[in-house]
């Protein structure tokens, strides 16, 4: 892995980061895969979506938070407590979930204690539950308030054509990272599932243009590798994962990560948005539109037919279902994807942890190993993998 | 779940608890309590409904034919609509859609009747929903997962945008079933016209899914129908609250649970408004002798999210037996223009339209946009028209002494924001306390525990020289 | 005249006694399956001591979770309003009280008369009690009182990151057999535990001195230690064992009572 991908994956204020602040640049956090980050790039201003690898401890966070919530926010908000988020000169909270949207709430709170903690620029985004119509019509107004807000606060103009020039770098990364995503998954794959969901990640934490710079010369040398990697495979899903060890771990027991389904991951990351028409409609209908969660209720079938194609396509032999502890929006959904998929033969493995740096190594994997051995033996008495061509 | 559960469905039973129930108030004083003696997992739940006389009998039986309805609406060729709490079922009505609403479900299990609940819990955990999920759908959606209730036909939830949780447990019921799904979902504004509009378009995508689900249109007089009796119970309800004021408090304790449950089950029809009714007439007369409705009043407190309904309604009885008048809760509050807490602000409350189909269905839409927690837990608790708003008004509004919250462990909105709502009552110079009690699952945080916390914090604080409790 | 106060944790029974408002006995002892046996247990070897019985108890306080099954006591008060009052009794500069015990942990916020102002209990979740601790001892195999000094002597704390004691568990398990040293650990899961309570002492309001730590886990100097650096402020030293702290308060409140009569 190169040194700046490992940077911009595991610490905060990485090289980017601090390059596009001495030069005068400004950066707005945002902590959901909702959010359309073209909006903030076409205010010529850098998305960070915000992350708390470097957490220690939650003293903060749960000053503000109640016991039986989900670790992420509280952790984003013990980053910001400790003021490592300083080079925020904005953030955007949405209501990806109950618990990150009262990240708004508790954020604000903690600044009266804590001066200074908070960006100048703090917003509430809301995105709604379901497509319909009127429904993206809404998301559509939501983000011309946010564009609204941004030029307002910033003295910036965010034109159709830069939102449309936006889109157009956006679009750019999404294209490779498909081809990216098609190295790790394909039948001879010899990307490993850590090398690309670190480049997932680092694209979240620097300006695209940089972005698409490193992964052309990244895709570039990876053109010339041919073995396959060896190992079982697995698709990852659920839960929020920034976590590149977590994908270390089950890869080390014998497994190869084909594809994932989660934030930061390649879920989201490779639906184009369209590039002609009104661009903040363009923006609405791809977010509402193709971003998939749990948050969307009622939506089940389209999921599971999205992971069951996925683990055809992949020739996955086993699914991981995690999800991070109280997180029952991906809990419960894990609940049915297990029915669902073990009805189609193919094995999985349930498991709840936390967010944050792996620390409970050993759990996972025992649990691993033994999903492994399962598939080892046959899936107990399961298929062996969805797709036919491939012989293990 | 253990065998002898299993033998008869969750709903009939508890249908034929009420029936039996409901023909005991009728009878003599003498039948009433030797019958009592037999049953030993209800008899307080039972007792606590009979001191309150012609309004607690006209609720519970009014209960017991609303799980007729559901039990018998298959041979009566009916459709089964599967709702939330915060949902008002008088569409439904106008619809001919028997209503089948879980939380209601929930609180009945869980207050009558010990046995069986953990396990009905339990049960949604072990085909895979979450352990750590809100217990309020939990403990009657179990009996619905492994088919010892009535299927649903179809689904109405109308808590997206406004509590994860909630939604969840009825997307997951949805996924599970294969049962078609509706949902209602929020903006996290209530007044401003994008969100007006929004909650205009989604209701009436809520009619064409109806439709769909019946085969029948929108029948004009039915919606009217029910939107007179809202009307009619609205104003009651309204009335009720503004007595709730007076010190002492003639309102007994209890009927801010016949509040929500009248609002949550019989929205829009005639058994709502006859309990309604009565409930009047014994708060007048309360009123008018200047007592407190639970007989003294030493201290009134103000639940500010949800209230507790396990072991045999101990907390409803402990409140009663102490002296602490029940002023309320977010659940009690359902926003009608002309409610007492809306003076001043009645561009948050809704008014009912009938001069139109177009302006009943509006009227619905808003009435549904303000549901309890629909309203307050929907955008930033501290944000116009929100939970923090509504606690002040209502907390100054019924001259609260104290505020309490308890919820359920699988409430990630509150748990979310309750502390930074309490620090700032407890700023306004409200005592206010957390309680990790759950509201339907007394595992959490067993009934007498919470209790108990009450009072240290009553004593501790020293709130109107607080002496300690009566427990026996 | 001698007054009582007994102090029925889940982990511990703590006894006291006083003669016209001087502490002249104590006993600690762990708490078996009976909390009645175990208060007249405790507070017979604590009478014993002094050559006295329970007939000559002019008043009793209970408290504590095992508090309404003292059978000998007159009356029951909860821990918060004993911890206020014996804390004000060892140290009358005390403003805020952290106790830390078996089962839960608790901030209170003491005005300059001793009462209490604010107050507030853990989550509903053992990672910032002294369970925590016993469980975590357990795991590593080692003592629960070697836990202190151990982790006073890491330079290289490791960071846990569960916030569940479950979690945690396995956590440690890993740790170890991942080859860290044992005190890392010890000190790593010490920072965890201190900033649990640090959370709880911030929903009080501000963090006024002096500041005190109470119950069984306040004799840990590696808690101590990372509760100073977490919270930034010097905890005070006390000159009574600060496990007898709840039953100091609820003996003083006995003298009280007893006074009244």
């Amino acid at each position: 892995m190169r040194e700046e991908i490992r940077e911009a994956v595991t610490v905060l204020a990485n090289r980017y980061v601090m390059k596009w602040k001495s030069g005068g640049g400004r950066i707005v956090g945002y902590p959901c895969s909702y959010m359309p980050v073209e909006v903030i790039a076409a205010a010529g201003m850098l998305p960070f979506r915000l992350r708390a690898m470097e957490v220690v401890s939650t003293s903060i966070g749960s000053s503000y938070y109640g016991p039986v919530v989900c670790s992420f926010p509280k952790c984003i908000l013990q980053i910001a407590g400790e003021r490592k988020y300083a080079f925020l000169d904005g953030a955007v909270v949405c209501n990806g979930c109950d618990t990150m949207r009262r990240l708004d709430d508790c954020w604000r709170k903690a600044n009266d204690d804590m001066p200074g903690i908070l960006p100048s620029y703090f917003a509430h985004f809301a995105v709604p539950h379901k497509v319909t119509d009127y429904s993206v019509k809404w998301f559509a107004g939501e983000i011309r308030k946010l564009i609204d807000s941004l030029e307002k606060h910033f003295s910036v103009t965010v034109s159709d054509d830069k939102l449309k020039m936006a889109i157009a770098e956006y679009n750019r990364s999404r294209t490779l990272l498909g081809d990216l995503d098609a190295m790790r998954s394909g039948p001879d794959a010899f990307l490993s599932g850590t090398d690309a969901m670190a480049i997932f990640i680092a694209g979240t934490a620097m300006p695209a243009a940089d972005f698409n710079a490193l992964l052309e010369d990244v895709l570039g040398g990876l053109k010339k590798k041919k073995d396959a990697l060896p190992g079982r495979r697995l698709l990852l899903v659920g839960s929020v994962i920034d976590d590149i060890d977590l994908f270390k771990t089950i890869e080390e027991a014998g497994a190869v990560i084909v594809a994932d389904t989660v934030c930061f991951g390649s879920k989201d990351r490779t639906d184009l948005v369209r590039e002609d028409g009104d661009p903040v409609a363009a923006l609405a209908e791809r977010y509402l539109g193709s971003v998939k969660c749990p948050r969307m209720f009622g939506d089940y079938k389209r999921r599971f037919a999205f992971l069951k194609e996925l683990a055809e396509k992949t020739g996955a032999e086993g699914v991981i279902l995690q999800n991070i502890r109280f997180c029952d929006l991906h809990g419960s959904e894990n609940g049915i994807f297990e029915r669902d998929l073990e009805a189609a033969g193919i094995p999985c493995l349930r498991m709840e942890r936390e967010y944050g740096p792996l620390g409970d190594e050993g759990r996972v994997r025992m649990r691993i190993d033994a999903l492994l051995e399962r598939i080892g033996a046959g899936g107990g008495g399961s298929r062996r993998a969805l797709s036919a061509d491939r012989s293990r | 779940m253990r065998n002898e559960l299993t033998e008869y469905n969750y709903d009939w039973r508890f249908w034929s608890i009420l029936d039996n129930a409901s023909k005991l108030f009728d009878a003599t004083e003498k039948e009433f309590t030797s019958t009592m003696a037999y049953t030993p997992s209800f008899r307080a739940t039972t007792g606590k409904l009979s001191t309150t006389g012609k309004a607690g009998h006209r609720l519970v039986k009014a209960t017991a034919r609303y799980f007729e309805n559901i039990l018998t609406a298959r041979s009566r060729g009916k459709k089964i609509g599967l709702i939330t709490y915060n949902f008002s079922p008088a569409v439904l009505f106008a619809f001919d859609v028997v209503p089948y609403c879980l939380e209601g479900m929930s609180a009945f299990y869980a207050a009558a009747w010990n046995r069986g609940i953990y396990e009905s819990l339990d049960y949604c955990c072990e085909v895979g929903f979450t352990e750590t999920s809100c217990s309020g759908q939990r403990v009657a959606l179990g009996p619905v997962l492994a088919g010892l209730a009535e299927r649903p036909d179809f689904i109405v939830c109308s808590t997206p945008g406004v509590c994860d949780s909630n939604a969840n447990a009825f997307a997951f019921a949805s996924a599970y079933l294969d049962v078609p799904f509706c949902q209602l979902n929020y903006p996290p504004t209530l007044t401003d016209e994008r969100a007006v509009e929004y909650h205009r378009a989604d209701f009436r995508n809520m009619l064409s899914f109806l439709e769909e689900q019946t085969g029948k249109k929108v029948d004009v007089d039915k919606m009217r129908e029910v939107c007179e009796e809202i009307i009619k119970q609205d104003e009651i309800i309204c009335e009720i609250q503004d007595y709730q004021r007076l010190v002492p408090c003639p309102v007994p304790g209890i009927f801010n649970l016949f509040i929500y449950d009248i609002k949550v089950l019989f929205s829009g029809i005639k058994d709502g408004t006859d309990i309604l009714e009565a409930m009047l007439e014994i708060v007048k007369d309360n009123a008018e002798r200047g007592v407190a409705g639970d007989g003294v009043e030493r201290l009134r407190g103000f639940f500010y999210y949800i209230d507790h309904y396990c072991i045999q309604m101990k907390y409803w009885r402990w409140l009663e037996k102490n002296g602490i008048s029940h002023i309320g809760t977010m659940m009690t509050d359902f926003w009608q223009a002309n409610a007492p807490y809306a003076r001043g602000r009645e561009e948050e409350g809704y008014r009912m339209d009938l001069s139109s189909l177009d302006s009943m269905i509006d009227s619905l839409a808003a009435q549904s946009s303000r549901m309890p927690m629909v309203k307050q837990i929907r955008g930033p608790y501290d944000a116009p028209h929100m939970w923090l708003d509504d606690t002040v008004g209502v907390a100054n509004l019924m001259k609260a002494d104290f505020l309490a919250f308890m919820g359920t462990m699988g409430c990630r909105n509150t748990w979310s924001m309750v502390k930074l709502i309490t620090r700032d009552m407890e700023k306004l110079g409200y005592p206010a306390l957390i309680l990790y009690a759950d509201s339907f699952d007394n595992r959490i945080e067993p009934v007498d525990t919470f209790l108990g916390k009450i009072d240290e914090f009553l004593r501790v604080r020293d709130i109107r020289g607080w002496k300690g409790a009566v427990w026996k | 005249m001698i007054v009582a106060g007994c102090d029925i944790g889940s982990l511990t029974a703590k006894a006291v006694i006083f003669k016209d408002g001087e502490m002249i006995s104590s006993h600690l002892m762990k708490v078996r399956s009976r909390p009645d046996e175990a208060a007249v247990e405790v507070m017979n070897e604590a009478l014993s001591k002094v050559n006295l019985a329970l007939k000559d108890v002019a008043y009793s306080v209970g408290t504590g979770y095992g508090r309404k099954r003292i059978p000998f006591a007159d009356e029951t008060f909860s821990e918060i309003v004993c911890h206020g009052k014996g804390a004000h009794w060892v140290l009358p500069s005390v403003r805020t009280v952290i106790d830390v015990g078996g089962q839960d942990a608790k901030a209170i916020r003491l005005d300059a008369g001793g009462s209490v102002v604010k107050y507030e209990y853990n989550d509903k979740c053992a990672s910032g009690t002294g369970r925590f601790l016993e469980i975590m001892a357990d795991a590593l195999e080692i003592e629960l009182e070697e836990m202190g000094d151990l982790s006073l002597q890491s330079d290289a704390p490791v960071r846990i990151s569960s916030q569940c004691v479950v979690f945690a568990e396995t956590e440690v398990i890993s740790l170890v057999n991942g080859g860290k040293e044992i005190r890392d650990v010890v000190s790593g899961l010490h920072k965890a535990m201190a900033g649990r309570i640090a959370s709880l002492v911030r929903g009080i309001g501000m963090l006024e001195k002096e500041v005190m730590m109470a119950g069984g886990v306040a004799k840990n100097k590696g808690i101590r230690s990372a509760m100073e650096e977490v919270l930034g402020v010097e905890l005070a030293e006390v000159k009574c064992d600060p496990q007898l702290n709840g039953a100091i308060g609820a003996a003083l409140l006995a003298g009280e009572a007893a006074g009244k009569k």
